[in-house]
């Protein structure tokens, strides 16, 4: 009579063949479970994009959210401003949000009467006549231009009004209304960013928790198709299979099914903010801020957390699975 | 007869279920020797215990009491990886239900039991080609079993149960699912795989056409054994049974 052997460790490419034909013919099943992993990490990386563009649009925003603010206090001094004269007085340079008020008033028609500055549809005027006739006086630039008289600025205007978007003083007093806009206070700027990292803060959350849902849908997935399996389980055990094989193709199984899920899941991530950034701030704008180097490296964290969650969530129903008597992984009739 | 070498020697194999409160005796101490090359059958009623005690010699299932000898060695005492070797190597199984792998074609079922053995895809396809060509179903290697017949799935599983040249066929209520004529080719086959190439047979069945072919037959009743009939005289005509 022959001696009895052991059974063979089968190599790690026999179990990979067997554990891929199953996921081939059970295609539907796996696509479910595979749209669990894609759903968590395309959130993932939705957001670490998301994050990326934000910062790198971070300027950009900065300047148009100046800009409405400057444009908001002109339009409650005279209203529409199309057709309305309005002066402007620039001392130095010119800051980006200034840049883009003044694009925009001239965009919308206003007649812009200026000194200092000159653009298309702005009328060069001496200083001492920039007031005649205009409704609303701007004084911009970086210079602090500390020995210019407002009086003189203000003369012949129909409203004497002077909005100033620097903290500059005056020698004289103003013959009519000066007020500073477009700046921003401590306090604001502090609000600003406790808001901004309350925001971080909540968005962390938001990703611990829906990464969790991923593992937990991925463990139910996965225990619902042991289940099914018993009776092929049991089979299996029956022919020779060893329980270590057997917990190897569950493990395998979830791996590549992470593994694609999260590819798939990451392009899906990268392309959505992308998509909702490029469509406010400009396609080129958006990809000349991204780094590429950082956005792999993210990548690279999307693939590696959607595989090891993947297979995390696989160990308990393998081990289940593997740990099974044939008689009774046979007896199921699921 | 008697002085044939002894390949399963069950000792007092006792197995109890529990199903919540309640116990069930399958098996209140069942002793048999199955000797090597022999054809036995298994008969009692439904519920006397026939399976479980299947499961038992077939390294499928624990005896709450009692033991197993296979090959001379206690099965329930050996190391997980020759239990498996075992089922591998030496026992091709053969259920009621087929239990084919149904997501593989015929051929990937027959090759399966040589996978797991180590055997490469090749080898393995090539083999069980010429096994599946042998129990009349070299036409549909390429079918799943959802495309078989009852009688075609019961060769596929004979073909399989075949893969490893097992020294024993372990059967339970093979013909079951099956016609009076399908049955008799099923056991036809089983008995050539005896005569021609000296397996041993075992089964589990209801079955009185199995009578006939075989050597012995053990009548369990209620988890115990009730006798042993040696039927070694009887002669059978292997031509009429297969038509
Ligand atoms: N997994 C189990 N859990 C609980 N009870 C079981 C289990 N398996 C078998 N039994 C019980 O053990 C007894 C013997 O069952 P077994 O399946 O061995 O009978 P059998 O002789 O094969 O019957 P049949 O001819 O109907 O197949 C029955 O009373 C059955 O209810
Ligand atoms: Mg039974």
């Amino acid at each position: 009579m022959e001696k009895i052997g052991r059974q063979v460790r089968l190599p790690l490419a026999t179990a990979m063949q067997i554990s891929l034909q199953g996921i081939r013919i059970r295609l539907g099943r796996a696509l479910v479970t595979l749209s669990g992993v894609v759903l968590g990490i395309a959130f993932l990386m939705s957001v670490i994009t998301g994050e990326f563009i934000n910062a790198a649009v971070k300027q950009e925003r900065e300047v148009r959210n100046q800009t409405t603010l400057m444009s908001t206090f002109v339009t409650s001094e005279v209203g529409a401003v199309a057709g309305k004269t309005l002066s402007v007085a620039v001392f130095g340079a010119l800051s980006a949000p200034e840049q883009a008020l003044l694009a925009g008033l001239a965009a919308e028609h206003a007649t812009l009467r200026a000194y200092g500055y000159s653009g298309t549809g702005v009328t060069a005027v001496p200083a001492g006549r920039l007031g005649e006739g205009s409704a609303l006086l701007l004084v911009l630039g970086d210079n602090p231009a500390p020995g210019i008289a407002l009086g003189g600025l203000m003369a012949g205007m129909v409203q004497p009004v002077a909005l100033d978007a620097r903290l500059r003083t005056y020698p004289d007093t103003p013959p009519g209304r000066l007020e500073h806009f477009g700046i921003q206070s401590a306090e604001m700027l502090a609000k600003a960013r406790e808001a901004e990292r309350q925001q971080g803060f909540r968005t962390r959350w938001i990703v611990i928790i829906s990464l969790l849902v991923t593992v937990i849908g991925i463990a139910n997935a996965l225990l619902m198709s042991v289940t099914e399996r018993f009776k092929e389980i049991g089979t299996m055990k029956c022919l020779g299979a060893l329980s270590g094989f057997i917990r190897r193709l569950f493990l395998i199984e979830s791996a590549v099914i992470g593994f694609v899920g999260s590819f798939v899941g990451l392009l899906v991530g990268l392309a959505f903010p992308l998509l909702a950034y490029g469509v406010t701030f400009g396609f080129p704008a958006v990809f000349s801020a991204l780094d590429g180097k950082r956005l792999a490296l993210s990548a690279l964290l999307c693939l590696t957390a959607g595989t090891a969650l993947s297979i995390l969530a696989a160990i308990y129903p393998a081990n289940f699975a593997a740990r099974m008597v044939p008689a009774s992984a046979l007896r199921s009739n699921v | 007869m008697t002085d044939r070498a002894v390949i399963i020697r069950a000792r007092d194999v006792t197995r109890r279920y529990k199903l919540g409160e309640e116990i069930v005796w399958a098996l209140q101490g069942v002793s048999l020797d199955i000797f090597e090359g022999e054809y036995l059958s298994i008969m009692g009623p439904s519920g006397s215990g026939k399976s479980t005690f299947f499961n038992m010699i077939g390294a499928l299932d624990i005896p709450t009491a009692g033991s197993i000898e296979f090959m001379g060695e206690d099965l329930f005492r050996l190391p997980e990886d020759k239990q498996a070797w075992i089922r591998c190597n030496q026992i091709g199984y053969i259920f009621q239900t087929y239990n084919l792998v149904m997501v593989m074609t015929a051929l990937e079922n027959v090759a399966l039991p040589m996978i797991l053995k180590g055997d490469t895809r090749r080898d393995a396809n090539a083999k069980a080609g010429a096994i599946l060509e042998r129990v009349g179903l070299g036409h549909r290697v390429d079918h799943l079993p959802s495309q078989l017949s009852g009688g075609q799935m019961q060769r596929v599983a004979i073909a399989r149960a075949l893969a490893n040249s097992p020294s024993v066929i372990l059967a339970d209520e093979p013909t079951g699912n099956l016609d009076s004529k399908t049955g008799e080719e099923i056991i036809a086959l089983l008995k050539s795989l005896q005569t021609d190439d000296r397996v041993t047979v075992i089964t589990a069945t209801h079955d009185v056409k199995m009578l006939s072919v075989s050597d012995r037959i053990a009548w369990i009743r209620d988890g115990r054994l009730e006798r042993l009939e040696a039927r070694a005289n009887v002669q059978i005509d292997m031509g009429s049974m297969t038509h």
